[in-house]
């Protein structure tokens, strides 16, 4: 998931770090041990290592030293806010296999806009160019899945509106859930623009409260680390 | 921004494939590491992540101030 995902659906050129969504299960947590022992990944930042923080919600963030990825950082989540159990994400994966049967399972596109309305600034263009991307590769072949989730996730006023025109039964239909749509329909390109940054904003504070426990306990294990350092 | 309004660079990165954008990300990413490009992320206050004690613009791994190239789909 995270950057390296986005690199392979077209929304980043590279990534400095590796984000590993995992299923939580104790025979899992000792193959990670496993590879990061491989690399002699170190833990470098709240919180420990320990499988409970990760299923509160918590990530854990690692640092190699060695196995061909010196420096290479490693975040492990095992649970993403809002988004499904790790076995609905799993059935929803995306699997792209090289030439040489080499296999890169990815978090799904619908799944990785999901986990990118995040508090971060930096995370929105990326849904933009998420969607986007998406939309290039396969708005020639419409199904009313791929429509909705166009309508439902697309963050360019030009291209909701454009949607819109498109497909307006579906956009009628769709503005139930996502009510700016029905300024898409009428082409109300500034208004839509507004409501966008108000619907982004408003995800933001979900984020953050999401977020407001958890940050408080890291304070406490670095206020704990630091004490005992 | 729609993909019609997009740089040339970002169109051509979108016409590729996955696979094609992959490898091509890992050349970027070894030119990025042989210019002393910094592996530490970029300071970030909006992120849960952030601690200000410990993040700064300095670098553990590379060159700090280096600037990331070709990164404008991101």
């Amino acid at each position: 998931m995270g950057g390296q995902a986005c690199v392979f659906y077209g929304a980043a050129q590279f990534s400095k770090d590796v984000d590993l969504a995992l299923l939580a299960s104790e025979e899992n947590f000792s193959r990670l041990r496993a590879a990061l022992g491989e690399l002699n990944a170190r833990r470098i930042a709240v919180p420990p290592f320990e499988p409970a923080l990760l299923e509160r919600g918590h990530a854990a963030h690692f640092r190699c030293q060695g196995g061909g990825a010196d420096g290479l950082r490693v975040d492990v989540m095992t649970r993403l806010r809002d988004l499904p159990d790790f076995a609905v994400l799993w059935a929803r994966r995306a699997t792209i296999r090289d030439e040489d049967g080499e296999t890169f399972e990815l978090l799904s596109v619908e799944d990785l806009v999901l986990a990118k309305k995040t508090q971060r600034e930096k995370d929105w263009p990326v849904i933009d160019a998420l969607v986007e991307g998406h939309y290039r590769a396969l708005g020639g072949a419409s199904t009313p899945e791929r429509i909705a989730f166009w309508l439902g996730e697309s963050r360019t006023p030009e291209r909701l509106i454009g949607l819109a025109e498109r497909f307006p039964n579906e956009a009628r239909a769709q503005s139930i859930r996502r009510p700016l749509l029905r300024l898409a329909v009428a082409g109300e390109s500034e208004a839509l623009r507004v409501a966008l940054d108000a619907e982004a904003r408003a995800e933001q504070a979900k984020d953050r409260a999401y977020w407001s426990p958890l940050k408080a306990e890291l304070e406490a294990f670095r206020r704990a680390e630091r004490a005992g350092s | 921004m729609t993909f019609e309004e997009m740089p040339d660079e970002w169109q051509e990165w979108l016409e590729l494939t996955p696979l094609e954008r992959f490898r091509q990300s890992e050349q970027i990413f070894a030119q990025y590491l042989a210019m002393g490009g910094s592996l530490e992320p970029d300071p970030d206050p909006t992120s849960p992540f952030y601690d200000p004690e410990t993040s700064s613009t300095g670098a553990a791994y590379g060159r700090p101030g280096l600037r990331v190239l070709r990164r404008g789909a991101v």
